[in-house]
């Protein structure tokens, strides 16, 4: 992507951030299919982890979130399917005590781009509004026209 | 009308619950049986939150048993969620009255055999659920409306023979 976009007014110029690291935990192959989405559009790129819940009891899914988060230093994002699933719940049991992690649900393709394209420019608390925002944006209505 | 759906699974609350048997039965009322959320100010509010326009209460297993009759009464529906066997068959030796447990989720853990794609079980269940048959209780194994529901006996030869 080409810098200096509609970021560039949130962003405090001149003071490095670090790059905010994400899991997406989802149901099936949700997590993984979105990842291959996204390289479609944005081409390749790292430093994201994925997580099924295939065959997971409560207690194993909130052990293996744990673990694939107890590495950020500073604090990262689980990005989830839907609220009230087990992604989500076991998210944030495994949250406890992680103040510097947020937990987002609801994630689909113009999120995970969105986040793409701006998590080496905000800290964790922005970006985690920006997607919000983003993510109740991208869903729009439009109908078809009578000739 | 109340008792809708009696559902052992090790999620409580999730995806199935909340979705697939939430939209098909549309319950007023959830009530967890169980000790450690009960206990746990910041596990009741998770689960209490986890199905928007479901009355969701976490309770000791104690106190669902307490209400279990009560609540059988009350206009509108309900369901019942508990983490395993042992809470099921502590809920049923305090009087509760469970007629058919669904068996949702139990999932693979080190020593559980596998009775079926999301139920694994090990001794410690199997006395348990010997015990709730033993008491009327019928154990079926369903994890959606969608999916048939199969007599826990008929996938676990190990209880067919005790």
């Amino acid at each position: 992507m080409s810098p200096g976009t509609e970021a560039d007014a949130a962003t405090s110029k001149g003071v490095m951030t670090t790059r905010v690291p994400a899991l997406l935990v989802m149901h099936a192959d949700l997590a993984s299919a979105l990842l291959r989405a996204a390289e479609r559009v944005t081409g390749p790129f790292d430093d994201v982890t994925v997580l099924s819940n295939d065959g997971l009891s409560g207690p194993e899914l909130e052990r293996r979130i744990e673990e694939a988060v107890a590495g950020w230093a500073h604090g990262g994002l689980v990005l989830t399917d839907f609220w009230g699933g087990s992604c989500h719940i076991c998210g944030s049991a495994a949250l406890r005590g992680h103040g510097e992690i947020a937990l987002l649900t609801g994630i689909n393709l113009p999120v995970l781009i969105d986040y793409l394209h701006n998590r080496d420019r905000y800290g964790v608390d922005e970006l985690a509004e920006r997607l919000s925002r983003k993510g109740q944006e991208s869903i729009r209505v439009q109908h078809g026209r009578a000739q | 009308m109340s008792w809708m759906t009696q559902r052992v699974d090790d999620r409580l609350i999730h995806g199935q619950v909340v979705i697939a048997w939430g939209e098909r039965l549309r319950p007023d009322r959830i009530v967890i049986a169980d000790d450690a959320a009960a206990s746990n100010d910041w596990e009741r509010d998770l689960l209490t939150s986890a199905a928007p326009g479901v009355n969701v209460r976490v309770l000791t297993v104690t106190e669902a048993a307490a209400e279990h009759g009560a609540e059988a009464q009350r206009a509108g529906g309900a369901f019942l969620l508990m983490r395993d066997l042992e809470t099921a068959l502590t809920l049923v030796e305090l009087g509760a009255r469970i007629p058919v447990l669904t068996l949702g989720g139990l999932h693979y853990a080190p020593g559980k055999d596998k009775i079926s794609d999301y139920v694994y079980l090990d001794e410690a269940d199997r006395r348990a659920a010997r015990s709730l048959i033993a008491r009327g209780v019928r154990l079926e194994v369903q994890d959606v409306p969608a999916s048939r529901p199969q007599p826990l006996e008929s996938l676990d030869p190990a209880l067919r023979t005790a």
